[in-house]
């Protein structure tokens, strides 16, 4: 444990400098101005866009100083943050978890497997993007995977900080 | 569902329902009026005149002498007040579980031959009323002796309250012969080396009937076996007999004894009380979880005893008579908990069959008033404000904390190390009794019989509401009881004072002490914050939006299962692994692959027993012991009648060149 103290020490900050904050967008719900707990959900991703998001909430980008921050419930959550096409498997759950987190409610799609079904449009076992399971999706983050600026830009178009 | 006995009386009751319902409203209305007038005798004796009676021709050569004393009146109230409620509840448990004519028989004359010992006035009717009380006990233990387990609880435990009661006899014939009298009211001093004797005898016989650590094994054996409103009187009635033996032969008639006695007292309270608790937090089956903390409890109360020595040997009689006040009203408080905990598990187990707390739950909706007044039971247990057992486990710790030690090295290092163990205890049986509650009785069934279950028949209620009602005035006004315990107390050596060392009101207040608490004004600060808080809360959701019903969050799943619920087991596992050492469970895992593959697993076992360790460490060997010697023996046994009688001759030879 004082090896841990003392790299701690030794390390020091080692957080990227904010950029300005973004512009609003459109669609972000002005209740969750400040602070956004998010409940992610693979819907069935490949595991890139996760890494991506850990990658967020890491010391280096530090999505939390900015007012996000992952639940580990739906029940204590404001927003989704869905990766992946969605799956036949996981239609049902996500459905369910949409259905468990309290209004007002933001759905954020991550990536672009949850936006257009990205390179698994014709697989078999594929329901369909978020947009299509769900009634709608707030805010869109593009790209395969998309990178933690993009993710953290988007979170706080909602977090406004 | 339980097998319901089917011998010969039973079958005979089964021709004739009717005569039977009569059976048990006779056996359960000639207990409670047996306790009635156990009460009103006790009553009398404690606030009146101690009456005396001596029945000459009764028993052969000493006579039968009765003197209740203000002490043997708190005990027959004590007894008689269980009885009552246990007499009502008994009309309709006995119908039931078709109890057969013998253990309806025997039910009043057990509570008759508890209140004699209370009552008996000289050695001879002590033990003689004693070993009724033990017989009778045993014969309402087998009451089900279809089963195994009930044959071998009953064997046990008859073996052990005959190994108790010859100590005791042993104790109590060294004392008379060494005083030359045999009735409680002429004794005199016993000469010291004889005292230390009878007092290691005594502690050692009553302790084993009070389920003292280390002869606690078959309170754990006969509670969960035996009907349950036997396990209610055994558990709040004929347990804290043995408490009364000791302050009675050993505190009161050869004490105030020597510093070690306190030390040993205290010691063996200490211990009680916490492998007790730490045995009823691990347990799944909720008699047994219920026989364990009347160890614990009755370890609390052992302590309180020693406390009381203690204190009055180093010159702080304020404190020594506040544990002395706290042993007393701990015993009314166990009695009420205790009683109410075990009529509420039989209530549970005559609707379900179950005692396995793994398997029950969800009886709240089905069993609204039983699991009421399961929580009253819990909550005395727990120690905690609003229970019936706080009062009296906060006058020990307050003895404790300002006995003032003068440079005593002994009672500066007990009184915090009591402290400590009370602490600890109290902790520990939260612990239990929330997982009794709310394993038992909260979430959702884990058993088809748990689902099916129906609230009790009314006698069954009223009894237990009767008792609820008394946890209640002993949690918030034990002022009802002062006057009784302030009598008794007086009759201790270590506790005698002009003043009352606790002044009950709605504050109660220590005059010796200066420490005061008020539990009724807690309690109503307590509904009064509840309350509040309600009103809050409803007028803060006016500016929410409006509530949506939705099913219960199953991490996306469609529905939980009861399955996925804590059960007893894993609600005592941290526990477990905390006191691994002490506890000492035999867990094991056993994995059956496939047969294709080494890497395919079909089927995995798991299983985790929690015997009780000091059970295995102690009495096997002596088990094995009596064993090997009765093979020894037995050679001597070759069935033929011509030895026999020989052996007969021999042995009266023998005492004829004795007693020459």
């Amino acid at each position: 444990m004082i090896g841990w103290l003392r790299k701690a020490l030794r390390v020091g900050r080692i957080v990227e400098p904010a950029p300005p904050a973004p512009f609003a967008a459109p669609a972000a719900i002005d209740a969750l101005r400040g602070s956004m707990q998010i409940r992610h959900v693979d819907a069935g991703s490949c595991n890139g866009c996760e890494i991506e998001i850990s990658g967020a909430f890491g010391p280096v980008y530090d999505a939390e100083r900015f007012g996000a921050r992952l639940v580990a419930s739906p029940r204590h959550a404001d927003a989704l943050l869905v990766t992946g096409v969605v799956t036949r498997n996981m239609e049902e759950p996500l459905r369910n978890t949409a259905a468990a987190t309290p209004a007002p409610r933001v759905v954020i799609a991550c990536g672009d497997c949850a936006l257009n079904r990205g390179v698994f449009a014709d697989a078999y076992g594929v329901v369909g993007s978020v947009g299509e399971v769900l009634d709608s999706v707030d805010v869109e983050i593009a790209g395969c995977p998309p990178t933690p600026e993009a993710i953290i830009a988007a979170l706080r178009s909602v977090t406004r900080r | 569902m339980r097998t319901i006995a089917v011998d010969v009386p039973t079958v005979e009751v089964k021709n004739h329902p009717g005569r039977h319902h009569v059976g048990c409203a006779a056996a359960g209305s000639a207990t409670a009026l047996i306790g009635a007038a156990g009460v009103w005798g006790g009553l009398v004796a404690v606030f009146g005149s101690a009456p005396q009676m001596s029945i000459g021709w009764l028993l052969p050569l000493s006579g039968v002498v009765l003197h209740l004393d203000p002490l043997g009146g708190f005990f027959s109230v004590l007894i008689g007040a269980v009885a009552v409620p246990v007499g009502v509840y008994t009309v309709g448990y006995a119908r039931h579980e078709r109890w057969p004519a013998l253990s309806l028989t025997v039910l009043p004359l057990f509570v008759a031959a508890m209140l004699l010992v209370t009552a008996a006035g000289s050695i001879p009717t002590f033990l003689l009323a004693w070993e009724l009380m033990a017989l009778a006990s045993v014969l309402l233990v087998i009451t089900d002796h279809d089963r195994a387990e009930v044959r071998s609880a009953a064997l046990f435990y008859a073996a052990m309250t005959q190994l108790g009661f010859v100590a005791i006899l042993v104790g109590l014939m060294v004392m008379a012969t060494s005083m030359g009298a045999d009735r409680f009211t002429e004794m005199t001093v016993v000469p010291e080396p004889l005292r230390d004797v009878v007092f290691v005898l005594t502690v050692a016989g009553f302790g084993s009937k009070a389920g003292l650590v280390p002869l606690h094994a078959w309170l754990a054996r006969a509670h969960p076996e035996a009907p349950s409103p036997v396990s209610a009187l055994m558990s709040a009635a004929m347990v804290t007999l043995g408490v009364y033996g000791i302050i009675r032969i050993d505190l009161v008639l050869i004490g105030p004894g020597p510093r070690w006695w306190a030390v040993l007292l205290l010691l063996v309270g200490a211990a009680s009380a916490l492998y007790g608790v730490l045995q009823a937090s691990v347990a799944t089956d909720v008699k047994r979880l219920l026989a364990y903390s009347t160890t614990d409890n009755m370890g609390l109360i052992t302590m309180a005893l020693g406390a009381s020595l203690l204190l009055s040997g180093a010159g702080a009689p304020e404190a020594a008579a506040i544990a002395a006040v706290a042993a007393l009203l701990h015993l009314l408080a166990h009695a009420a908990f205790k009683s109410l905990g075990f009529m509420a598990a039989g209530s549970v187990l005559a609707a379900t069959g179950l005692r396995d707390l793994d398997r029950m739950g969800g009886l709240a909706r089905p069993m609204p008033v039983t699991t009421v007044l399961f929580g009253v039971a819990a909550l005395g247990a727990c120690g905690l404000p609003l229970g019936a057992g706080f009062v009296s486990e906060w006058l020990l710790v307050q003895a404790l904390v300002h006995a003032s030690t003068s440079g005593d090295v002994v009672v500066a290092l007990a009184a915090p190390l009591a402290v400590g163990a009370v602490a600890l205890t109290t902790g520990l049986s939260v612990a239990a009794m929330v997982k009794a509650f709310g394993i038992g009785f909260l979430a959702r069934p884990r058993s088809a019989a748990a689902r099916q279950a129906r609230e009790s028949a009314a006698s069954m209620l009223t009894a237990m509401v009767i008792v609820a009602v008394g946890c209640v005035v002993l949690a918030l006004a034990p002022v009802a009881a002062a006057a009784v315990v302030a009598r008794a107390v007086n009759v201790m050596p270590t506790a005698r004072s002009a003043a009352p060392a606790v002044d009950f009101a709605a504050v109660i207040r220590l005059p010796g002490l200066g420490g005061s608490i008020a539990p009724g004004l807690l309690a109503t600060a307590f509904v009064a914050a509840l309350l509040a808080a309600v009103v809050a809360m409803r007028w803060r959701a006016r500016r929410r939006p409006p509530t949506v019903q939705l099913p219960l969050w199953a991490c996306g799943a469609d529905d939980l299962t009861p399955r996925m619920q804590y059960t007893a087991t894993s609600f005592a596992e941290p526990l477990q692994r905390v006191f691994n050492d002490v506890l000492r469970p035999a867990s094991d895992i056993d994995v059956t692959h496939h047969s294709e593959s080494r890497y395919m697993v079909s089927a995995i076992t798991y299983r985790n027993r929690i015997a009780d360790a000091l059970e295995i460490r102690l009495y096997q060997p002596v088990v094995t012991g009596v064993k090997r010697a009765a093979e020894v023996v037995r050679r001597a046994h070759n069935g033929s009648v011509h030895l026999y009688l020989a052996y007969g001759a021999l042995g009266v030879l023998v005492v004829l060149v004795i007693a020459r």
